[in-house]
């Protein structure tokens, strides 16, 4: 699986606007409505019109019957695209999204992408249907029946990791306490209050080992972008275009009983392909955005992507490696467990960190001198894992 | 998204074309049923047309020992929707059974507190409907 080809989509498109709806709780409000709210103010800041966009790609929304969102976002947005899918691989969507516009803009598909994701689980569902909906998701044979929730087949891997690795609840502690420590400085953000080790091991037990605080946030909200190619951006006169730089997936297993191996993911071949594709590696980027439906998820995946050896991620979280001053800041906006999680709607927010750190557009919470990004997404208890990395001019 | 009236009700599997000897073997003689590749001698649960290992279509089911470990585990204390709220705290069990393969149970006739990694476990047949039985596990 080494190089699977040369011509690659490194460096060839750039994201040039963001956007996001408001966050956390929003109601009264559609999944569609909340990403073409994103939408709208993306296009804005790309400086370009919604005739621009002949190419649109989404996620599902729980909260919306559609079964083609990106078609009825397009309609409700007045956009007739030439070149429209929405992807559907649970968390890690997201990032698919990205490396196919990437391809999708420089293989003549699209001229310009609009990535948008918008879904009211808080306020569309109540909390046991938000929950029963996303259970939905494991098989109706072998697993629904015997009561797993999605949050089970990540406490499961988490709970083994711990046995293998010595890995503490208090280290998984740390990964919701560092992220909440970041919201605070995020505008916005759902959860505003500092929280300790001890709140995190006193929230009351979800499911072995983890806590209410050990597990993410159910939010309404959308975010979206607008990718064009390299070549389009520079025409455009955009003033800080971030590059897609290299793009990788991995799907190693659906049900949650064929996980090759319950503590290593997915994520170590997806960043592989990635890192290999952009020409740099773990040591080399500045900032990351790493899927975080649970606390020990993040752990497990920081040793997976390289920032710390297999099994010391509990220790690496512990000395502060995934905040300001460690190896790696990582969900600097709080991410899903503190920032907001809609569903799919959560992995765009860590691109719009991500992409807000490399334009230098953070204040407080800026990561001094981002010049590389990393955004890893998994979902459907590792089933999909699907890495994007970003850069600046100078990282080409 | 599914309707309140669905969700308040436990999910039970609807055999297809794969799996109609499965559910057969747990239901009307109580055993679980393996595929064994007479090609390549891959073991694998659970029941489709192909082997996963080779590819080879020729699979011969025989049924298991019934007798596993736990390779990891997570008691349930938030349920996932109405439907399972009343069984809470349950220990959903990743069981490694003897012969090789892993699935996805829940263990019955024991405190799931107690419930602990490597703890061998044994098979136990539950009917969930008229047509349908279950495989749960239970302490060995």
């Amino acid at each position: 699986m080494s190089s699977k080809s040369k011509e690659t989509i490194r460096g060839k498109a750039a994201v040039i606007g963001i956007g996001m709806s408001p966050v956390g709780q929003v109601p009264g409000k559609s999944p569609l409505w909340l990403a073409a709210n994103a939408a709208n103010k993306a296009l804005a800041d790309a400086g370009i019109g919604r005739d621009q966009v002949d190419g649109v790609l989404c996620g599902h929304a729980f909260a919306a019957p559609f079964h083609r969102f990106s078609v009825a976002l397009s309609e409700y947005m007045g956009i007739r695209p030439t070149f429209s899918n929405t992807l559907q691989v649970s968390g890690a969507t997201a990032a698919t999204m990205f490396n196919i516009a990437a391809a999708a803009v420089n293989g003549g598909l699209a001229e310009t992408v609009l990535i948008a994701g918008g879904d009211s689980l808080l306020t569309g569902m109540t909390p046991d249907m938000a929950l029963r909906s996303m259970t939905e998701s494991r098989d109706q044979q072998y697993e629904m029946p015997f009561g797993i929730p999605v949050s089970n087949t990540f406490a499961m891997t988490a709970h083994r990791h711990m046995k293998d690795y010595g890995t503490t609840a208090e280290q998984l502690a740390m990964v919701a306490v560092t992220q909440r420590n970041h919201a605070l400085r995020t505008p916005g953000a759902q959860m505003t209050k500092p929280i300790t080790v001890e709140d995190v091991l006193n929230s009351g037990l979800v499911t072995t080992p983890y806590h209410k605080l050990d597990c993410s946030l159910i939010s309404d909200g959308g975010a979206a972008f607008i990718v064009t190619s390299a070549e389009r951006a520079k025409s455009l006169g955009i003033k800080k275009p971030i590059y897609i730089m290299g793009g990788g997936e991995c799907y190693t297993h659906e049900h949650i009983f064929l996980m090759p191996s319950v503590t290593t993911t997915g994520a170590v071949q997806s960043s592989k392909l990635a890192y290999d594709m952009a020409g740099y590696g773990p040591k080399d980027i500045d900032v990351a955005g790493v899927y975080d439906c649970f606390t020990g998820t993040v752990i497990m995946v920081l040793e997976d992507l390289g920032f710390c050896p297999k099994g010391e991620g509990g220790r690496f979280v512990q000395d502060g490696g995934m905040t300001y001053g460690g190896a790696v800041p990582c969900n600097t906006n709080g991410g899903l467990l503190s920032f907001a999680h809609p569903g799919i709607p959560g992995a765009l927010f860590h691109f719009h960190e991500v992409i807000s750190q490399l334009r230098g557009e953070c204040g407080q919470r800026q990561v001094a001198g981002a010049e590389l990004g990393l955004v890893h997404n998994l979902g459907a208890g590792f089933a999909t894992a699907a890495t994007t990395i970003l850069g600046t001019e100078n990282t080409l | 998204m599914i309707s309140m009236e669905e969700a308040m009700k436990k999910p039970l599997p609807t055999p297809d074309g794969d799996s109609a000897a499965f559910w057969k073997g747990l239901h009307t003689e109580g055993k679980l049923l393996l595929q064994h590749c007479r090609k390549c001698g891959h073991i694998q649960y659970y029941q489709q047309g192909y082997c996963r290992q080779c590819g080879a279509e020729d699979l011969e089911h025989r049924p298991a020992s019934g007798r596993g470990k736990v390779y990891s585990f997570s008691v349930v204390y938030r349920a996932p929707g109405p439907a399972f709220k009343g069984d809470t705290p349950y220990a959903v069990v990743l069981v490694q059974l003897d012969e090789g393969p892993r699935m996805i149970s829940s263990m019955v006739d024991c405190d799931p507190e107690k419930v602990a990694f490597d703890m061998p476990v044994q098979l136990v047949c539950r009917k969930a409907a008229d047509d349908i039985t279950l495989p749960f596990f239970k302490p060995l």
